[in-house]
């Protein structure tokens, strides 16, 4: 399995459509978030019988789609300003939940402009997509075990 | 002189006014201000958040993001600052950049406080915290 850095710099990786693939036959990876970071949210727990940490998962979860989505529609139409806002924004929350290769991602095509290949952003783009939809899936079971 | 200072502080209003465009962001910084018993007023981007400004100046402190559609954090500040009536809240502004240049660009414009993303709950809690407690040293200075 190539590492995350050994396909963002691989100038052939373009040749591979998904070149993750093969890893998502083993599922949920262990490191697609950091439980620690996003555990450590519960000091801010409210009395109120909520679970501050699900309700971040949700609304995570919610807004995820539609930033990918952006990224995508913009890497195409190559639109810089709306890709790096996307991607800027989509690193904050998912920096902040402990969803560190998706915000790795996003810094990288933050810095994409005309400058760089369409070959290279694309790449970029469906990374992002399989390490978002990697950690969609590990939020997801963390919500599922938290609800018990 | 004492009695003065007491009645200004009692008089503070409890409401801190809250823009960014990331729901996660919105939701974790109301949690925070919930929970030292302070409401929220939220904007979803820039131009809501000015907008509520234009009408309400009752804030003790306000918290921006950096990047928002139409109108930015430091877009805010600066109105905000040229304001007779906004001019003494404290603002903290929040950004996932980690340009050390948007940094002093805050503080030049006015900010009191700049949390980078991201952030711990830790690293929040002492920023609210120093954002509250400036609202009162602010309004001495001003």
């Amino acid at each position: 399995m190539m590492s995350f850095d050994q396909v963002t710099n691989n100038e052939n990786a373009g040749s591979n459509p998904h070149p993750l693939a093969p890893a998502s036959a083993s599922g949920i990876t262990s490191d697609a978030v950091d439980l620690e970071l996003l555990n450590a949210f519960e000091e801010l727990q409210l009395d109120d019988g909520s679970d501050l940490i699900v309700e971040l998962i949700d609304l995570y979860l919610q807004d995820v789609p539609q930033r990918v989505t952006e990224i995508r529609e913009a890497s195409i139409e190559t639109e810089w300003v709306l890709l790096k806002r996307a991607a800027h924004n989509l690193k904050g929350s998912s920096g902040n939940l402990g969803v560190r290769q998706v915000a790795e991602i996003c810094e990288k095509l933050e810095r994409m402009d005309g400058h760089d290949s369409p070959q290279t952003v694309a790449d970029l783009v469906r990374l992002l997509e399989y390490e978002s939809a990697m950690a969609n899936a590990a939020l997801a079971a963390v919500r599922q075990r938290r609800l018990g | 002189m004492e009695d003065v200072r007491f009645k200004l502080k009692q008089s503070s209003p409890k409401r801190v006014l809250v823009a960014d465009d990331d729901p996660v962001m919105r939701h974790l910084v109301t949690t925070m201000l919930k929970q030292r018993e302070y409401e929220a007023v939220v904007a979803k981007d820039g131009r809501e958040a000015y907008r509520i400004l234009q009408t309400d100046s009752q804030f003790r402190a306000a918290i921006f993001d950096m990047t928002m559609p139409y109108l930015e954090g430091l877009d805010l500040i600066r109105y905000m600052r040229s304001e007779r009536r906004l001019m003494r809240i404290p603002i903290m502004m929040i950004s996932a950049e980690q340009d050390i240049k948007l940094m002093a660009s805050s503080f030049s414009a006015g900010a009191a406080a700049f949390l980078p993303k991201p952030f711990t709950p830790d690293q929040l809690q002492s920023a609210i915290r120093m954002l509250l407690g400036n609202g009162s040293s602010s309004r001495r200075a001003a």
